[in-house]
């Protein structure tokens, strides 16, 4: 029968330089569908207890869902792993071509065990699997490597992910670019790539993915695509992807800025679609089979840093490498991500040790003789960047563990302005003044995220919440709406669909997409249980693992002080605010008060 | 005056999405990968650019004079077509093409390349910018 499923993943192991096939069981298919699902329910079975995350025994994963490589619109691949960062469940999506490619090579995933003598990369041709010494592309920059890649094997339909000099050095926020301008970006998979001496991982193949009902998918896909014309969040993406957003957390007052201090900033239109498309912007590109095309590419043409190609400097790079380090050039700001994307750091977690930094030095808590401290200096982030990424002496050794080890290290009261959940560093969306973000950030499966849930749509979005308006920054209704909210994402994440294709895609649609594709009959209402149950399978990994439920909290500067600027002026979220929220949360899910799953609910979700 | 339909390509709005691609592999091969599209996207620069590549459905067409065994002919349209009864796989087309439009499909062990989807192309219906579309040249009867 013919089905947009492989029907196996490729497993790999680096130590021995063997690699097999292992079928995908119906079982599989049926609880946990794809994507986000087989990486919870894979990492669950296949870690022992208590793993090193940058030990040879991690795995690292490369998965697709059953709509990735197809004409479905807007899907992604997922890459997984035990975070090195945080010690939690890894999930991380990423867009480009690199994940339909796996399916092309005829798997649905790529599971890749051990560590290799020497730097190596993987290439992956159809059943033709060699892995090859990588010793002449060390230290290379992603975008340099995955060139290298292409010309060594002299075809550039080989389709690339590569990590840069951070993730060879193992620092803990490394990311995977996954070509072109698109990373496996949070919790630092590129280090357990790393540690593995893995430097490239190159695709391509033969293999057709077929579908099942062509008549009935041809309609599902084209309903998907009226519905993103349909979505005038959609419609504000494909006009200026993310950046936009800058101007509106800015008008909302949970912009962050000087390292979360503030909640606004006077320059913000500097650094969202306003100022990028003046000086950056020359048109758009997309990911394979995506006719939303958020990314707007470009070059910085003048000064400085003129000839620095860069994609749009989304959202979260633009607030936490601009407004949160109070700087306001938006071409600074765009060649400082740049140079983390090509480097291999999350340039958000990078920014956040930067932020970090430039505070605890402008208190003297921090004193360096390598570079002066204080917010606004473009130049010392960047020195502070190409430090952590070789793990220099100092402040690189320093930063290159996160936040969260950085203040344990200084002390000196600097966990009051360390910005993360349980080490992940926080991305730009409030929370003061819109808890139920800061909810989602306390639960989130892989630490501080706003992709597991997001809240802000309710809060501050102006959307209704099941016929009500939320109050922004009250405490009552918050626990059902982020569990809802993370079922919902978890649910659809099987399908690794960007999230932006989810604003305009029903969940209808997705599962006539699903079911005419495969075969496999998800109801629209059954993508959310199979959320829960994944959700629960990653809390289970996540206390397994020693995720203490006490960290399921929010960092002090959100707590204990009150915002002194802005429309949420006074907003903080108090002790007391994470205390009723959590117990609301938890039992809203069915966990224990200590935030244990109940034998009842993983009964109930088939997880017993 | 005569007119000869052809597939116009436009390199500024191409986002390379490749849903071109998707449509024409799944038209003709009935499954998606854009590696036996009939048509394809060269991407350079780090991605700023986006060339889409179209079969020009030459008036002197290369793939046609290398052919060993006749396998490739013009229609009654002016457009370049292959015999797959005929081609006996040898690649020669896919050697002298300079836009490397024909394509050996090393399975099948035959040479593919566009047809033209019957006056209606699949890639053009399916591309979401304009960056390919339909156009005709207009020639005086000779």
């Amino acid at each position: 029968m013919k089905s947009s499923y492989m029907g196996q993943f490729l497993v790999i192991d680096l130590s021995d330089k063997t690699s097999e096939t292992m079928p995908l069981s119906d079982e599989m298919k049926n609880l946990f569908i794809g994507g986000k699902g087989f990486c919870a329910k894979l990492l669950y079975d296949l870690l022992p207890e208590d793993t090193d995350p940058l030990s040879p025994e991690n795995v690292l994963m490369f998965l697709t869902g059953p709509l990735t490589g197809t004409a479905a619109p807007s899907m992604r691949g997922c890459a997984g792993t035990k975070s090195p960062l945080t010690g939690t469940f890894l999930d991380s999506f990423f867009g480009g071509h690199f994940a339909p490619s796996i399916k092309y090579a005829g798997y649905d995933g790529i599971i890749i065990k051990g560590k290799a003598e020497e730097l190596s990369y993987i290439v992956i041709e159809d059943d033709n699997i060699e892995i090859r010494s990588a010793e002449e592309f060390s230290g290379l920059g992603t975008v340099e490597t995955l060139e290298a890649v292409k010309k060594t094997l002299n075809d550039d339909k080989f389709r690339v992910v590569s990590i840069g000099s951070a993730g060879e050095n193992q620092v803990l926020y490394s990311l995977i670019g996954c070509e072109y301008n698109r990373q496996a970006g949070r919790g630092g998979a590129g280090a357990v790539m790393g540690s593995k001496n893995l430097k490239a991982v190159a695709v391509k193949g033969t293999n057709l993915v077929e579908i099942k009902d062509p008549v009935n998918f041809k309609k599902a896909v084209e309903k998907a695509n009226e519905e993103l014309k349909q979505s005038p969040d959609v419609q504000a993406l494909i006009e200026a992807g993310t950046a936009s957003a800058v101007d509106f957390a800015n008008e909302a007052g949970i912009l962050p800025s000087k390292n979360y201090k503030y909640s606004t900033y006077d320059k913000a239109s500097n650094l969202s679609d306003i100022g990028q498309q003046k000086h950056l912007w020359l048109k758009s590109s997309a990911c394979l089979g995506c006719p939303i095309r958020c990314s707007k590419i470009g070059a910085v043409r003048t000064g400085k840093y003129k000839g620095t190609i860069s994609d749009i400097v989304e959202y979260e790079s633009a607030a936490l490498m601009g407004s949160n380090l109070l700087i306001s050039d938006i071409k600074a700001t765009a060649y400082l991500v740049k140079l983390c994307d090509d480097l291999g750091l999350d340039s958000m977690s990078a920014a956040t040790c930067v932020a970090f930094a430039m505070e605890a030095g402008e208190k003297g808590i921090l004193v360096s003789d390598e570079v002066t401290l204080e917010f606004g200096n473009v130049s010392t982030a960047e020195y502070i960047i190409k430090a952590v990424a070789e793990k220099k002496k100092g402040l690189g050794e320093l930063l290159a563990k996160g936040v969260k080890r950085a203040s344990e290290e200084i002390n000196k009261d600097s966990s009051d302005f360390a910005v993360h959940v349980k080490g992940l560093e926080s991305p730009a969306w409030g929370p003061r003044g819109t808890s139920g973000m800061g909810l989602a950030y306390m639960t989130g499966d892989r630490g501080g995220c706003h992709q597991r849930g997001f809240p802000v749509a309710y809060e501050a979005g102006g959307e209704e919440w099941k016929g009500k308006q939320l109050d922004p920054s009250g405490v009552e209704g918050k626990g059902e709406l982020v569990a809802s909210l993370q079922d919902a994402q978890s649910g659809t994440d099987t399908l690794t669909k960007c999230d932006f294709g989810g604003f305009g895609i029903s969940n209808e649609t997705y599962s006539e997409l699903l079911e005419s594709a495969s075969g496999l009959k998800i109801e629209p209402e059954e993508f959310d249980t199979t959320g829960e149950r994944i959700w629960n399978l990653t809390r289970l990994f996540n206390l397994r693992e020693k995720i203490d439920p006490k960290d399921d909290r929010l960092p002090k500067r959100f707590v204990n002080e009150a915002l002194s600027d802005g429309p949420n002026k006074g907003c903080r979220i108090s002790e007391e605010d994470m205390e009723y929220m959590l117990k609301d949360y938890y039992r809203v899910r069915g966990w224990s008060e200590n935030g244990v799953p109940l034998k009842k609910t993983l009964e109930r979700l088939n997880l017993v | 005056m005569t007119e000869k339909k052809f597939i116009k390509t436009n390199f500024d709005l191409c986002t390379g999405c490749l849903i071109c691609q998707l449509a024409c592999s799944f038209a003709k091969e009935g499954g998606y990968n854009p590696e036996f599209a009939r048509l394809d996207i060269i991407m350079s620069k780090e991605n700023l650019y986006h060339h889409p590549v179209v079969c020009r459905h030459c008036e002197n067409p290369y793939c046609m004079h290398v052919c060993p065994v006749k396998a490739i002919y013009k229609d009654e349209n002016g457009y370049v077509l292959i015999d797959e009864e005929k081609c006996v796989g040898c690649g020669l087309c896919e050697t002298y093409c300079p836009e490397n439009m024909s394509k050996m499909n090393k399975k099948a062990k035959k040479a593919f390349k566009c047809d033209f989807c019957d006056g209606d192309p699949e890639c053009v219906k399916a591309c979401p910018t304009g960056a390919i579309e339909l156009a005709a040249v207009l020639k005086e009867e000779k």
